[in-house]
């Protein structure tokens, strides 16, 4: 039995685990201390133990997650980077056959003076028929509408009266209150009974 | 996110022969190219040859080579495998877009690991702020991935227990030092020797391996002595 001092410092110890691990011989010192010391033994195979199966676990752990799939597909991957590495930019030239008609479109156009007198000609005509048109559509239909309408929305109330039948009555309200203008008159109507309805209760 | 630990930039000059270490397995002080250097060379001669056709191709190469490491690496730092995934990826787009400015000098997966490293740092920091801001109501994609790959597993109750053993586990890294963070995932997880660790974050190797120690005591005091 030897004396606490003599066992070999931990540190020491480490150094050996690494020695081993790197494949090279322990110093003699140190490797006849080994085969001597039972305790010094035992520490050394507790650290070395305790250093590879942490080792092993992170490798395992690190192993499961990179399956070879896994790093096929990173390889893929790398490879599709690296495609594009080193390549130098691509031009891309602007297709002549299209140039050379642009050009000769653009030349065409500034040659005829002509053309864009005509053109301008063409949207005045085309300005002032449409403004004409429209003056005459708004006077037309308003004397139109203004008799139409006086007749059709009178006529239910204070023409038919009392001779007027129910249900040509309410749906002639029916008629009119789809009508756009009318819309606000919507809540009012749908607390009055609809012709449906009292054809209904009949 | 404070005091975060970030390795040298890539294009540090630091790094000469002295840190020209093999990639690959177990690595060793002035080895021939490793095979990924090796092929980072090619694929550089390859750009300025302008057969770029080529490069990609050979660059799938490099990828399959490093992927899976890289990917242990991020999700360590980052805990989201979507953000893992995404970081990796830009890791490589970076490398591929400035292979010009590797040389053989520099152990590619040196190289490789400072991009990668400083991207997730960057990661770490944009989710740290969000996270400040945001209050997330919904599983993260980590947890439902966690939840797939445990779906494996027939026994809920080790199921549970895996899953709790892994937060508390990542609670306590969490509580590292900056600097012990980053040297004890590059060297627990990037399966790196302290001696390339010195490489990639320009500190002195003792002092990476009095880092790991410190962080390999402190785990062990906050883990109870079990992982």
């Amino acid at each position: 039995m030897k004396h606490r001092a003599h066992h070999l410092h931990d540190e020491r110890l480490f150094d050996c685990y690494l020695t081993e691990r790197g494949g090279d011989v322990l110093d003699p010192p140190a490797a006849e201390h080994l085969a001597d010391c039972g305790e010094c033994t035992a520490r050394y195979a507790a650290l070395s133990e305790f250093m590879e199966t942490l080792r092993r676990d992170g490798e395992a752990e690190a192993d499961a997650v990179f399956t070879p799939d896994r790093l096929r597909a990173q390889q893929h991957a790398i490879a599709r980077r690296v495609e594009h590495l080193g390549r130098p930019a691509r031009v891309i030239s602007f297709p002549h056959r299209i140039v050379q008609r642009t050009l000769g479109v653009s030349q065409s156009r500034t040659a005829p003076r002509w053309v864009a007198a005509a053109a301008a000609a063409g949207l005045f005509v085309g300005v002032a028929l449409g403004a004409s048109y429209e003056w005459n559509m708004r006077r037309a239909p308003a004397a139109s509408f203004g008799t139409r309408d006086v007749s059709s929305r009178i006529a239910p109330a204070a023409v038919r009266g009392a001779n007027a039948d129910d249900a040509a009555f309410l749906s002639d309200l029916e008629l009119a209150l789809e009508r756009p203008h009318t819309r606000e008159l919507q809540a009012f109507d749908a607390l009055t009974p609809h012709v449906r309805e009292i054809r209904d209760q009949r | 996110m404070s005091g975060e630990f970030r390795p040298l930039p890539v294009d540090t000059p630091e790094l000469g022969d002295d840190a020209a270490v093999h990639a690959g397995g177990r690595r060793r002080l002035h080895a021939p190219l490793s095979d990924d250097s090796r092929l980072a060379v090619e694929i550089r001669g390859l750009v300025e040859q302008g057969a770029m056709d080529e490069a990609r191709e050979r660059f799938g190469e490099l990828v399959a080579l490093h992927q899976r490491r890289a990917s242990r690496i991020a999700y360590q730092y980052l805990r989201d495998a979507s953000e893992a995934d995404e970081a990796v990826q830009d890791a490589f787009v970076k490398v591929f877009a400035h292979i010009d400015g590797y040389r053989e000098a520099w152990p590619f997966e040196v190289w490789f690991t400072r991009i990668l490293i400083n991207g997730c740092l960057d990661r770490r920091k944009a989710l740290s702020r969000r996270d400040r801001w945001f209050v997330d109501t919904e599983v993260s994609t980590a947890d439902e991935a966690r939840a797939v790959a445990a779906g494996a597993s027939a026994d809920p109750e080790h199921r549970l227990l895996a899953r709790e053993r892994r937060a508390r586990v990542a609670a306590a890294i969490d509580r590292l030092d900056g600097r012990q963070r980053t040297v004890f995932m590059l060297c627990h997880y990037g399966d790196c020797t302290p001696r390339e660790v010195s490489a990639m974050t320009g500190l002195n190797e003792s002092t990476v391996r009095v880092h790991l120690f410190r962080a390999a005591r402190k785990l062990r005091g906050l883990l109870g002595g079990k992982p």
